[in-house]
C-alpha cells in the first residue's frame, strides 16, 4: 500500500473533492459511473462539503438507499449519521427546497461559503432526474404561452423528438446542473452521466439539439409571409423542402412546419443554455473522472473520452478502473502445502481423506480460474498505464456483493480516496 | 440451444451496456456458421466489437466474409442514409442533390428517427438478398443492437415512421414492410442478454413487457451472461463456511489482502488467500443465483444461462462460447436451459 503512483492518484481524487466545483463522471454504459458517483458524492461530504450527486437511472436499491424512492426533480439529503455507523439510511429528511438554492445570485456568498467549508458540517444530497418529465418541462419554461405544452403533445414530431432524441436526456441533465451549479447553495456537484457510446455525446446533444432547430433549417419550414413570391421561388430551402418531401412524403413536411411553427423559439433557448453550460465545463473548478472497467475494449473508449475531452479543452484527472478483479494469483498456490488445507478440514471433523482432496482440488482449481481473471484484467490496466501514467489511474475492486447501501458506497469511497484523520 | 434459433433468418439481440451482447452474439455467430449456415453479424458501433473479435477491418457497408459461412459488416449511420436515399429518390441526380446540400445533411442527421430507419432498411435489404437460384443468400442475420434501454424504441422507429407519414411516400412504403418483418415472429427473433445483476435483469422483465406492448410480439429469449459458477458443491457449503471462519480469525485482515496492490505475499498467507478468494466466489456465486432466480420468477420468456468462461480474450471467450451453444463443450462450466 501506498507506493507513490497510489498515494498520487488518491490525492488527486481527495483535492478534487476538497476544492472542485464539479465533477462529472463519464464512461462507458454499466461500468459504475452511478455507483462511483454517489460514492464520490459521500466521500466529499464526510470532509465537510456540501455536495450533491445528480444521479441518473441509478438502480432500485441504491436509489432507494440514497433516499429516492421515486423519480423526482428535487435535491432530497440524505442522513450521514446512518453512513458514518454504517448502518443503512432509514431515515432521511424531507424533500424541502434547500435554502437559497433559487434566486441566490451573489456569487462571492457561495465563494465565501466554499472557503468556510472547514467549519461546515458536510451535507449530502442527491438528486434523480426524471429524463422524460424534463423535455415538457423545458416546453413549459419557454413558451410563449401555456397551451404549447397542449399542442406539443399532439404533433407527431415532439412525439418522435422527445422518445426518440435520446440525447435530450442528456441535455436535459446538464440543463438542471446548470440551476444547481449556479443556485449558489452546493460546494460541489458530482454529475453522473447516463450510458453513452460515442464519446461525450451527452455533451454534444445540446449542439444537437440546438443543430435541429437551426435557423436556416426553420426557415424553410416556416411560412414566410413578408417575402414576395420571387424570393420564395429563389429561396434556396425551398428547393431543398421540395427534396425533403419527395423522400418523406407531403404529410409529414406539413407535421414538420406545423412543428417548427410551434417551436421555433426553442433555438434562442437551447443555444442559450448551451453556451452558459459549455462555460461550465470549461472551468477549471471543472473536473472530469472517466470510469471504466478493466475491459479492454471499454479502456479504449475510456481513452478516448479522455481525448475528446480535449476539444473543451479539459482531460480526465483520473481514470477510475471499477470492478478490478481482486489480486488472485497463481503462485499463490504454488506455496501452498497440501496438508495446510487437508489439516484444516480435518480438524473440522472431516474425516475422509478422499473427500478432503476433493474439496482441496475444487478449491484450487477454482482459485487458478480467478487468477486468469485477475491477471487479464492487470494486463489491461498496465497497458493504459503506458499511456496515461500509473498515478493517473485508480484501481476499485470488485466487491463481494452489489453496491445499493450507504456502507457499502462507504466501502466503495475508501477505496477511491481514504478519508485523513 | 441452437435449435430454438435455426428458423429464425432475423435475430436482433439486445440489452444493457456491457452485459456481452456482442460477445453472445458473435458466439452465436460463429455457431451457427459452424453448423454450415451462412450467417451475417451486423453491429452499428463506433467501437466494432466483431472487428476485434474476428480480426478483421470494416470497409463499408458490404459484408465482408470471415470464412465461408460467416460474414459481417458495420452500418455506419452515414453510410445507411446514402442508401437509402439511393434507393428511395426517384433519382440520382436529386439524391446527389440532397448528399451535397449542407443544410439538407445537417437536418437529416439532426432529425428525430432517420439513422434508425436508414440502418433497419439496411438490415432488410441484406434480408432480401438472394443467391443465383432465388433463394435467401444469408440463411441468418444477426443484429448487435446499440446498447441502451431504447431498444423497443428502436425496434418501433419504423412502425412509428409508417403512421406518422399516414402511409404515403417511398419510405412510409419501406418503413412498413421493415416494421411488418421485426413484428413476425415466425421470422424474426428478438433476444435479451443480461447479467445476473440487479438493473440489467430488472429492465429484462421491463423489456419483456415493453415488447409484447409495443411490438405486438413476444420476446423469444433471455440470455443471463456470465453467470458465475460456485466453487464447491452445496453439500460442503458449512464445512466450507466453518474454514473460512477460522481463517478470519487466525488471520485478521485478510479481506483486504486482495484489494492490497502490493506484492509481497507472505507464504504463510497463501492458505488464507485459498479460502478468502474462494469465499468471495462463493458471493458472487449467490448474488447471481438471487437474481437469476428473480428472473425465472418474472419472465414468462424461456431462460438460457451462459457461464463466465476463464478466457483470457476475448476471442478465446466468443470460441468458447460458440462449442458451448453447440453443445459440444467438454468444460464443466455448460449452460443451463
Ligand atoms: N466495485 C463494485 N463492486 C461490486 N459491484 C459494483 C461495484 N461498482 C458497481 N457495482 C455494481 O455494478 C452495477 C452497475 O453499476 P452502475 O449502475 O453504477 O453502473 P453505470 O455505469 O451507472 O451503468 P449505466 O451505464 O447503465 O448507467 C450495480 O449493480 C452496482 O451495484
Ligand atoms: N460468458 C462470458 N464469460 C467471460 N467473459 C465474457 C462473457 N461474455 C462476455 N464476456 C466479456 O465481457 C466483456 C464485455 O462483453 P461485450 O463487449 O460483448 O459486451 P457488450 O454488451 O457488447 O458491451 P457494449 O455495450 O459496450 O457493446 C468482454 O470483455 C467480454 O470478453
Ligand atoms: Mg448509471
Ligand atoms: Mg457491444
Amino acid at each position: 500500500m501506498n507506493s507513490p503512483p497510489d498515494q498520487i492518484s488518491a490525492d488527486v481524487i481527495r483535492n478534487v473533492l476538497d476544492d472542485g466545483r464539479l465533477v462529472v463522471c463519464v464512461g462507458p454504459g454499466g461500468v459504475g459511473k452511478t455507483t462511483t458517483a454517489a460514492a464520490l458524492g459521500l466521500r466529499a461530504a464526510m470532509a465537510g462539503r456540501r455536495a450533491i450527486v445528480l444521479t441518473i437511472d441509478p438502480a432500485r436499491r441504491l436509489a432507494n438507499s440514497l433516499g429516492l424512492q421515486s423519480l423526482t426533480n428535487d435535491p432530497q439529503q440524505i442522513d450521514l449519521a446512518t453512513a458514518a455507523t454504517g448502518e443503512e439510511a432509514t431515515r432521511y429528511l424531507t424533500s424541502t427546497s434547500p435554502p437559497g438554492e433559487h434566486g441566490d445570485e451573489d456569487q462571492d456568498d457561495a465563494d465565501g461559503k466554499a472557503e468556510g467549508s472547514q467549519q461546515q458540517d458536510g451535507e449530502l444530497w442527491a438528486m434523480m432526474l426524471d429524463s422524460e418529465q424534463t423535455f415538457d418541462d423545458l416546453i413549459d419554461q419557454y413558451a410563449p404561452d401555456k397551451g404549447a405544452l397542449e399542442s406539443a403533445r399532439e404533433n407527431n414530431i415532439y412525439r418522435l423528438l422527445s422518445s426518440a432524441l435520446y440525447g435530450m436526456q442528456e441535455y436535459m441533465a446538464l440543463d438542471k446542473l446548470h440551476d444547481l451549479y449556479t443556485g449558489g447553495y452546493f460546494d460541489l456537484v458530482v454529475l453522473d452521466t447516463p450510458p453513452t457510446k460515442n464519446a461525450l455525446e451527452f455533451l454534444e446533444t445540446p449542439s444537437r439539439a440546438a443543430t435541429f432547430f437551426d435557423e436556416r433549417i426553420i426557415k424553410w419550414f416556416l411560412p414566410d409571409h413578408s417575402a414576395g413570391f420571387f424570393s420564395r421561388v429563389f429561396n434556396p430551402g425551398s428547393v431543398v423542402l421540395k427534396l425533403v418531401s419527395k423522400v418523406l412524403g407531403e404529410s409529414f413536411v406539413e407535421d414538420l412546419v406545423e412543428f417548427f411553427d410551434t417551436f421555433h423559439y426553442l433555438q434562442e433557448a437551447l443555444q442559450q443554455r448551451g453556451e452558459m453550460i459549455e462555460f461550465i465545463l470549461r472551468d477549471r473548478q471543472t473536473h472530469f473522472f472517466v470510469i471504466t472497467s478493466a475491459d479492454p475494449r471499454r479502456m479504449k473508449e475510456a481513452y478516448f473520452f479522455h481525448e475528446k475531452l480535449g476539444a473543451l479543452e479539459q482531460k480526465a484527472d483520473i481514470f477510475i478502473i471499477n470492478r478490478v478483479i481482486p489480486m488472485f494469483a497463481a503462485h499463490d498456490l504454488a506455496q501452498l502445502e497440501d496438508e495446510d488445507l487437508d489439516g484444516m478440514l480435518e480438524e473440522h471433523g472431516l474425516e475422509d481423506p478422499d473427500q478432503a482432496r476433493s474439496i482441496r482440488k475444487h478449491l484450487e482449481t477454482h482459485y487458478a480460474r480467478l487468477a486468469k481473471l485477475a491477471l487479464r484484467d492487470r494486463k489491461a490496466i498496465s497497458s493504459l498505464a503506458t499511456r496515461v501514467g500509473d498515478e493517473s489511474i485508480r484501481l476499485v475492486p470488485l466487491l463481494g456483493e452489489d453496491v445499493h447501501n450507504l456502507s457499502h458506497l462507504l466501502k466503495l469511497s475508501d477505496f477511491l480516496t481514504p478519508l485523513k484523520d | 440451444m441452437l435449435e430454438q434459433l435455426l428458423d429464425k433468418r432475423l435475430i436482433f439481440v439486445t440489452g444493457k451496456g456491457g452485459v456481452g451482447k456482442s460477445t453472445v452474439t458473435a458466439g452465436l455467430a460463429h455457431a451457427l456458421a459452424r453448423s454450415k449456415r451462412r450467417t451475417l453479424v451486423l453491429e452499428t458501433d463506433t467501437f466494432s466489437a466483431m472487428e476485434d473479435l474476428f480480426d478483421y477491418s470494416s470497409p463499408g457497408l458490404e459484408p465482408i466474409s470471415i470464412n465461408e459461412y460467416l460474414y459481417a459488416s458495420n452500418l455506419s449511420s452515414e453510410e445507411c442514409f446514402i442508401a437509402t436515399l439511393r434507393r428511395f429518390v426517384p433519382s440520382e441526380r436529386i439524391a446527389r442533390a440532397i448528399i451535397k446540400n449542407r443544410i439538407a445533411r445537417v437536418f437529416f442527421r439532426a432529425a428525430p428517427s432517420v439513422n434508425e430507419v436508414t440502418i433497419l432498411d439496411q438490415v432488410r435489404v441484406f434480408f432480401e438478398k438472394t443467391d443465383d437460384d432465388g433463394e435467401p443468400f444469408y440463411d441468418h442475420i444477426l443484429v448487435d443492437l446499440p446498447a441502451s434501454g431504447h431498444a423497443v424504441t428502436f425496434l418501433n422507429v419504423p412502425a412509428t415512421m409508417h403512421g406518422m407519414m399516414r402511409g404515403i411516400g417511398p419510405i412510409a412504403t419501406m418503413s412498413g414492410q421493415v416494421a411488418e418483418l421485426i413484428s413476425d415472429p415466425a421470422t424474426t427473433a428478438i433476444i435479451a442478454v443480461c447479467l445476473p445483476e440487479e438493473m440489467p435483469v430488472n429492465e429484462t422483465i421491463e423489456l419483456a413487457d415493453n415488447i409484447d406492448e409495443t411490438l405486438g410480439r413476444p420476446l423469444d429469449l433471455a440470455i443471463a451472461n456470465m453467470v458465475h459458477q460456485a466453487p464447491l458443491d452445496a453439500k460442503n457449503r458449512p464445512l466450507f463456511e466453518e474454514i473460512h471462519q477460522q481463517i478470519r480469525e487466525d488471520y485478521p485482515g485478510v479481506e483486504s489482502l486482495f484489494f492490497d496492490e502490493e506484492d509481497e505475499r507472505a507464504e504463510s498467507t497463501a492458505i488464507a488467500r485459498l479460502i478468502e478468494g474462494n469465499a468471495l466466489a462463493l458471493g458472487w456465486a449467490d448474488r447471481d443465483r438471487e437474481y437469476l432466480e428473480l428472473l425465472y420468477d418474472r419472465l414468462s420468456a424461456p431462460i438460457v444461462e451462459v457461464p463466465i468462461v476463464y478466457e483470457s480474450s476475448g476471442t478465446d471467450v466468443v470460441d468458447k462460447l460458440s462449442r458451448i451453444f453447440i453443445g459440444d463443450s467438454s468444460d464443466a462450466a455448460s449452460l443451463t436451459a
